[in-house]
């Protein structure tokens, strides 16, 4: 009897759904009353056999990741990371019954395809955890390489003798750069990128139209002890760009705005349909609307010689280098396109003022 | 004495390395018992064993020492650079003051009557002996080669051999011992692969370990591990025997290892479709091969892909760098009784028996007996290994003289 009867966790999943798309069975205090005093005869299982069963249940019902999902549900529960981190100690000793209860519980949400981030309400972002909180927009794993990105370019600018050295304001700027994050959602970027420039006078303003961005941003600063050099500001980069004027030109515009073509939104995967905000993510007809946003928005808002990063879709490095061709009045060139880990073109560098000979690379 | 003889052979190899007539070595390990008080520093209690204070009796380490007396630092050869020389002459002659100083203060205290002298001639005897020790410690450790990897961090891979589930229930034990000796000694203990078994056992597991002189100190952890007990499944009450293997992998820099980062492969849970914004997979699994040797490494711990990935370089590279640094040194046939690196990894280095309390090191035919207290990492390993670093060190002087013995 290690694995829990199929009936109880299917009926006190539906006692706890959280939302209730999927109906399986009827649901009662009465059944509840009478599971609960079941259990307390139950042998309680073992952490690989909640994996299993859990599997199994996801499987059946078409949640995605079923193993991998069930797997960062145990080892959250039993305060690891995952599941190949859980110490061979917490692996041969059955779960408690508090422990068995919070697996159900999670396990429930995850079954209404929430993501797991949501699920357990935090998440990793290069050394940082942070905060999970549903509608704000998840980080993905290729975002981690756009902040890499901007360290080692800005690493590669402030080192004497790179090709910014030369104007000694530019290169005394760099060394404590000022950096403006566009739609920071749970504020992985400007976050990290904080940790990374541990210089007192390195500072970041973050803004995001949506309010729950901005106060998720803001409870993840606090956590990690970076409120101090971070400003966050809720607002609309399309309609107003006037808001920088009390804060000087910034060095350095990092953003992952929202890039999915109108058209691919409804084809997403039920987990961001249906948990993270539209708002992150739709990009207008051809998913450049904010990212030309923000192009026009740079002439008021970065130093020249100044670099923008940003994550695109793998179409958009051409779109946007046509566009540039038509708005010569920005002075942005486009100096690298950088592929993800899949090997899509994924990442921008532009940099205002003209730089002779430039032409993608990569 | 016995145990030494067995245990400590000198072989005929290392004999012939010697250019010395062979008969020298096998005599003064005789010696090294009746020895034994000259240099006490070593924490272990087994007078059996060659401490490094011995070597002064040694002929051959006189014969170097008085050559370099002539000579001055011209000599050269292997015992290092101009530099080292000229300190070690400078220790030597500082030495040979003491010693004819002691010799003395003998004289004083046979020819005078009054016990006040004799007394404070006692005394002075006490402190010129103790300055002698540290002095000859110091001319040992100038002479003896360091190991161009001293200074590096490491990385341990724990896997599982013999006995099945008791082996992992082992290796499992052995993890945490070693996790507990790395707190121990304030190193930063990092667990880069972890593959428990069912059991609560571990069959393979790698951890990065970084501080100050941390693979000086653990690269004789080396080799097969054997247990003897009766395991927790064990019905009948029956003794079994099973194996876990330590390998120390020390963590190479920039300058000591280079990859073209084209010669990797880097598998990571892809993205299906566009990637990015449209997909949200967690799988944050990182698998990196090395095209031109095959070797694979893999990490799982983070739920951030690219820590994930940082972890499995660091493994990839250990095990790279460990492959590099064992053709250099097979190239250097060497006679050692503690092997460091692939042949020390075969061989059966240390058997922990339950039953009896017991721990023996069979390199240097050495036994605990506090087997509970050893495996909680503390300082019986402690004096285990700094008996094993003391040993090393010996037979890396007893090679570098014979270098130099012509």
């Amino acid at each position: 009897m290690r694995s829990l009867p199929v009936s109880f966790s299917r009926i006190l999943f539906n006692f706890l759904k959280p939302h209730a798309p999927i109906k399986i069975g009827p649901a009662s205090k009465l059944h509840q009353s009478t599971l609960m005093k079941q259990r307390s005869s139950i042998e309680l299982p073992m952490p690989t056999d909640l994996v299993s069963y859990w599997q199994g249940v996801f499987e059946a019902e078409g949640v995605p990741e079923a193993q991998t999902s069930i797997e960062y549900i145990v080892s959250y529960v039993l305060e690891a990371k995952t599941f190949q981190s859980l110490r061979a100690e917490h692996l041969s000793k059955p779960v408690t019954e508090q422990q068995l209860h919070q697996v159900e519980e999670l396990s429930a949400w995850r079954l209404n395809r929430m993501p797991i981030q949501y699920v357990i309400g935090e998440w990793d972002f290069l050394d940082l955890t942070l905060i999970m909180r549903p509608p704000v927009f998840i980080p993905r794993p290729e975002t981690e390489e756009l902040v890499v990105l901007v360290i080692e370019e800005f690493q590669r600018k402030v080192k004497p003798g790179g090709a910014e050295h030369r104007d000694l304001a530019v290169a005394e700027a760099s060394q404590c750069p000022m950096i403006l994050e566009v739609g920071c959602g749970s504020g992985a970027i400007s976050l990290s990128l904080l940790k990374k420039f541990p210089k007192v006078n390195s500072r970041v303003v973050a803004v995001d139209k949506e309010e729950a961005a901005v106060s998720l941003t803001r409870d993840n600063a606090t956590r990690l002890q970076l409120q101090d050099r971070i400003t966050i500001l809720q607002h609309d980069i399309l309609t107003n760009h006037n808001f920088l004027l009390r804060h000087n030109l910034v060095d350095i515009i990092v953003s992952n705005p929202p890039y999915i073509f109108k058209d691919d939104i409804a084809s997403l995967a039920p987990e961001i349909l249906s948990y993270e905000d539209p708002v992150a993510l739709d990009g207008g007809e051809d998913g450049m609307q904010i990212i030309i946003g923000i192009l026009s928005a740079t002439p008021h808002l970065l130093k020249s010689y100044g670099d923008v990063f940003l994550e695109v879709d793998p179409r958009h490095p051409e779109m946007v280098a046509q566009w540039l061709q038509i708005h010569p009045d920005l002075d942005l060139s486009l100096i690298a396109t950088h592929k993800d880990f899949c090997g899509k073109p994924r990442f921008l560098h532009l940099r205002k003022g003209k730089v002779p000979g430039s032409s993608a690379r990569d | 004495m016995r145990l030494f003889r067995s245990t400590f052979r000198v072989t005929g190899r290392l004999c012939t390395a010697f250019t010395l007539p062979v008969r020298i070595v096998p005599s003064f390990a005789l010696d090294v018992g009746t020895a034994a008080d000259q240099v006490s520093r070593r924490p272990c209690s087994a007078s059996c064993l060659p401490r490094l204070g011995d070597a002064f009796q040694h002929e051959p380490l006189q014969t170097f020492l008085s050559k370099l007396e002539e000579a001055g630092p011209r000599i050269g050869g292997g015992g290092g650079s101009r530099l080292r020389l000229q300190e070690l002459l400078l220790l030597v002659r500082r030495l040979r003051a003491r010693e004819r100083e002691l010799r003395d203060l003998d004289g004083l205290m046979q020819t005078d009557e009054s016990e006040d002298l004799r007394k404070l001639a006692e005394d002075e005897k006490v402190s010129c002996q103790e300055e002698m020790i540290k002095l000859k410690e110091q001319i040992i450790s100038l002479l003896i080669p360091p190991d161009e990897a001293d200074d590096s961090d490491l990385i341990m891979e724990l896997t599982a051999g013999v006995g099945g589930q008791e082996a992992m229930l082992f290796t499992a034990e052995m993890f945490t011992m070693y996790e507990r000796y790395a707190a121990y000694r304030n190193w930063n203990f990092e667990i880069l692969e972890y593959f428990p078994s069912e059991q609560g056992g571990l069959r393979r597991a790698a951890a990065s370990i970084a501080g100050l002189e941390a693979y000086k100190n653990l690269k004789y952890e080396g080799g097969v591990h054997r247990v003897q007990r009766v395991p927790k499944t064990e019905k009948q009450g029956r003794v079994h025997t099973s194996t876990m293997t330590v390998a120390i992998l020390p963590q190479p820099n920039e300058i000591n290892l280079k990859i073209n980062p084209s010669d990797l492969r880097i598998e990571t849970k892809k993205a299906s479709g566009a990637g990015g914004q449209h997909v949200n997979t967690t799988d944050s699994a990182v698998r990196i091969t090395h095209i031109p040797t095959g070797v694979v490494s893999e990490c799982q711990q983070e739920r951030s892909q690219l820590k994930n990935r940082e972890k499995a370089l660091k493994i990839l590279h250990a095990r790279l760098y460990s492959i590099k640094l064992e053709e250099e040194t097979s190239r250097r046939e060497n006679a050692r009784k503690i092997q460091i690196g692939s042949k020390g990894r075969s061989e059966k280095i240390r058997t922990y028996n339950f039953p009896q309390g017991r721990i023996t090191d069979h390199r240097i035919g050495f036994s605990l007996h506090d087997i509970n207290r050893f495996m909680y990492g503390e300082e019986l390993l402690h004096e285990l290994i700094q008996c094993l670093k003391e040993c090393a060190d010996y037979e890396s002087l007893i090679e570098v003289l014979s270098e130099n013995a012509d």
